[in-house]
């Protein structure tokens, strides 16, 4: 257990820069999820955390300590691997014992911590297998287990459940959160799927091109996304996202691809001010005298309905928990409330409201 | 089964007659004539039974010549997969540019055997070959490399292991290409010293390579034949002496051919019996756990 802090970290292959002076700072016993597109970074930085390649520039402190140029055995952190890389050789004990026995642990003191993270685990009765003769979520409890074993001070995940199927996903996702209530280890996790970041983080941080978009709680980032990219990128359906410009009474949106919004109340920015606006598909509602609008796709997931509406030429996702029964094509009018709309910048794409 | 499968054995006949055409035929008749006493410059046969066996098996120079052969096969083998382990594990580390060196390291293979051969022994001459010239200039005495019966079976191992170690080094290299690499970081991440990471993560994860290589490559070194037969031609004395150098001097130089035979199929049952006990020996021990 220990704080984690990442100070203007870089790190360039050959001419190409992948990270541009990341900051990050972890609490002791903090879950952070780093999440993104794909080569947005977050996996080399996770290296760079692991000592698995070289920081070019910036500091990397465990526990106030400067480990960036420190072997990866000295750092005192564990990895679960995506590909889980447990030794295909050794038996799930063996697998879980190898950093004690490389370490230069007695066999009994190896025996009695493998034993301990196998009952934390449940893993008692697969100590004898081999990693060929387990499932997918079995392996995945084992990459876990031999994490756990060393007790670290920090424990990397990257992206340990992609190879998992969706229903197994959600168990193990729940499982890993459960872990980290139990051992209180600092954690920082790697994923593209920003699903398991809203359910596992305490702190997220969204990352693209080899930089930090926004760093913060679940909910802080759903409720007051710092620009329209994190807009985009967490929450699903995602949200959707117009450009216009504020009416003249700042209570209508002229949308840049023609026709207007209406709404029931004042806009928080300038008449007349380039805008792109957004609203979560869970915030547009039906009502009788609102934006007129055509049902263009309906996807009812059982639990809700994903409506595609057609606003004025430009799209618009909602969702409806309640069962409506709507038919494609059809004519309705939309009430998109004032206070769930989010503002950015035209230009600079960032957040204007607060 | 759908109708036309039953035909499908038609396919396995051309190569199935070829193999019994330039191979079994040969072996059945190779294990008959093994029973007859047969002086290939009288013309006549005679059946002796298991004569030509208690023969061979009572004579010394058979098992002179086995011990040469094993000495030598295992010799030459442990050098290859030494020293090409070792390039194979270099290479894998190297970056690009320097991967040139592979094919450089691979040019004694490109070469024949024979040729390999003749090279060498004009390297290795007395006096005046690349060698003995090069030791001479450091006031060294060089050793009868082809001459001294102990010299002469290191040169024809050195020679061996000359023309098959990039042999040896390729397969393990394209090997090592396949190894999952998070298995290395995560033993670097588990504490593993490179020696550790060595011994219990890359040489397991290599082991059906490793089986393959030697297996095969013991295979090709009990008939090793051209390469002695033109460096020493066997000398001095029988001191290189190999079984397949023994079959031939029996079949080609004293004409006994139902004796040669008999030592061909000797040298067969050797060899199978102990490459099946190599595989096994090398499965079980990294196949039943990591101690």
């Amino acid at each position: 257990m220990a704080p984690l802090t990442i100070q203007q970290a870089t790190k360039s292959f050959g001419g190409v820069q992948v990270l541009h002076g990341v900051t990050i700072d972890i609490d002791d016993g903090e879950f952070v999820v780093l999440v993104g597109p794909s080569g947005c970074g977050k996996s080399t930085l996770l290296r760079l955390i692991a000592g698995l390649e070289d920081i070019t520039s910036g500091g990397i402190l465990i526990d106030g300590k400067d480990v960036s140029r420190l072997h990866p055995k000295d750092r005192d952190i564990a990895m679960v691997f995506q590909s889980y890389a447990l030794y295909p050789h050794m038996t799930v004990a063996e697998n879980m014992g190898f950093s004690l026995r490389m370490r230069g642990a007695k066999s009994d003191e190896q025996r009695r911590k493998v034993g301990q993270a196998a009952g934390i685990l449940d893993l008692d009765a697969l100590l004898d297998r081999y990693p060929r003769q387990l499932s997918g979520g079995q392996r995945q409890r084992v990459a876990m287990g031999r994490a756990i074993v060393r007790d670290p001070k920090v424990f990397l995940f990257d992206e340990p459940l992609s190879n998992l199927d969706a229903k197994l996903r959600v168990q193990m996702r729940s499982e890993i959160r459960t872990l980290h209530k139990k051992l209180k280890t600092t954690i920082v996790y790697v994923t593209h799927d920003q699903i398991e970041a809203m359910t596992m983080a305490d702190k997220i941080v969204v990352m693209r091109g080899g930089h930090v978009e926004q760093i913060g709680s679940p909910m802080t980032l759903y409720d007051a996304p710092a620009n329209v990219f994190v807009a985009g990128f967490i929450g699903s359906p995602a949200m959707n996202l117009l450009k216009g410009r504020i009416g003249a009474d700042a209570q209508s949106f002229d949308l840049d691809a023609g026709g207007a919004l209406q709404f029931t109340s004042a806009l928080d920015a300038r008449p007349g001010q380039s805008v792109i606006l957004g609203i979560r598909p869970e915030d547009v509602t039906l009502s009788d005298n609102g934006s007129p609008a055509t049902v263009k796709l309906i996807e009812p997931t059982g639990a809700d309905l994903h409506v595609n509406l057609d606003v004025a030429g430009s799209d618009i996702t909602a969702v409806f928990h309640e069962r409506l029964s709507l038919k494609e094509g059809q004519e309705v009018s939309l009430e998109l409330p004032a206070d769930c709309v989010h503002l950015f910048d035209a230009e600079t794409e960032t957040r204007l409201s607060a | 089964m759908v109708r036309w499968q039953r035909g499908l054995w038609l396919f396995f006949l051309p190569s199935f007659g070829l193999l019994a055409l330039v191979l079994l035929w040969p072996l059945s008749y190779a294990v008959y004539l093994s029973f007859f006493d047969y002086y290939l410059g009288s013309g006549e046969r005679t059946f002796i039974g298991l004569g030509n066996y208690v023969d061979l098996l009572t004579e010394a120079r058979l098992w002179n010549s086995m011990r040469t052969t094993i000495i030598i096969a295992f010799g030459s083998v442990a050098v290859e997969f030494l020293v090409g382990f070792a390039l194979a594990l270099a290479l894998y580390r190297l970056h690009g540019s320097a991967k040139v060196f592979s094919v450089l390291l691979f040019l004694p293979h490109i070469v024949t055997p024979v040729v390999a051969a003749l090279f060498l022994k004009w390297m290795l001459a007395s006096n005046w070959g690349f060698v003995d010239a090069t030791l001479l200039t450091f006031n060294i005495e060089p050793p009868d490399w082809l001459g001294d019966p102990v010299w002469a079976k290191v040169s024809v191992i050195l020679a061996d292991a000359w023309v098959f170690t990039p042999l040896v080094m390729m397969v393990l290299y394209a090997a090592l290409q396949g190894l999952d690499t998070s298995l290395l970081e995560a033993a670097q991440i588990d504490g593993a010293s490179s020696w550790n990471t060595l011994r219990h993560v890359i040489v397991p994860a290599l082991i059906p390579a490793i089986i393959f290589v030697i297996s095969i490559r013991l295979m090709d070194v009990f008939r090793f034949f051209d390469l002695i037969y033109v460096l020493t031609g066997g000398g001095p004395g029988t001191a290189t002496e190999t079984i397949t150098i023994y079959t031939y001097q029996l079949g080609f130089r004293m004409l006994e051919v139902g004796k040669a035979s008999a030592l061909g199929v000797i040298t067969l049952i050797v060899v199978a019996m102990l490459l099946l006990t190599i595989n096994r020996g090398l499965n079980k021990a990294y196949r039943g756990g990591d101690r």
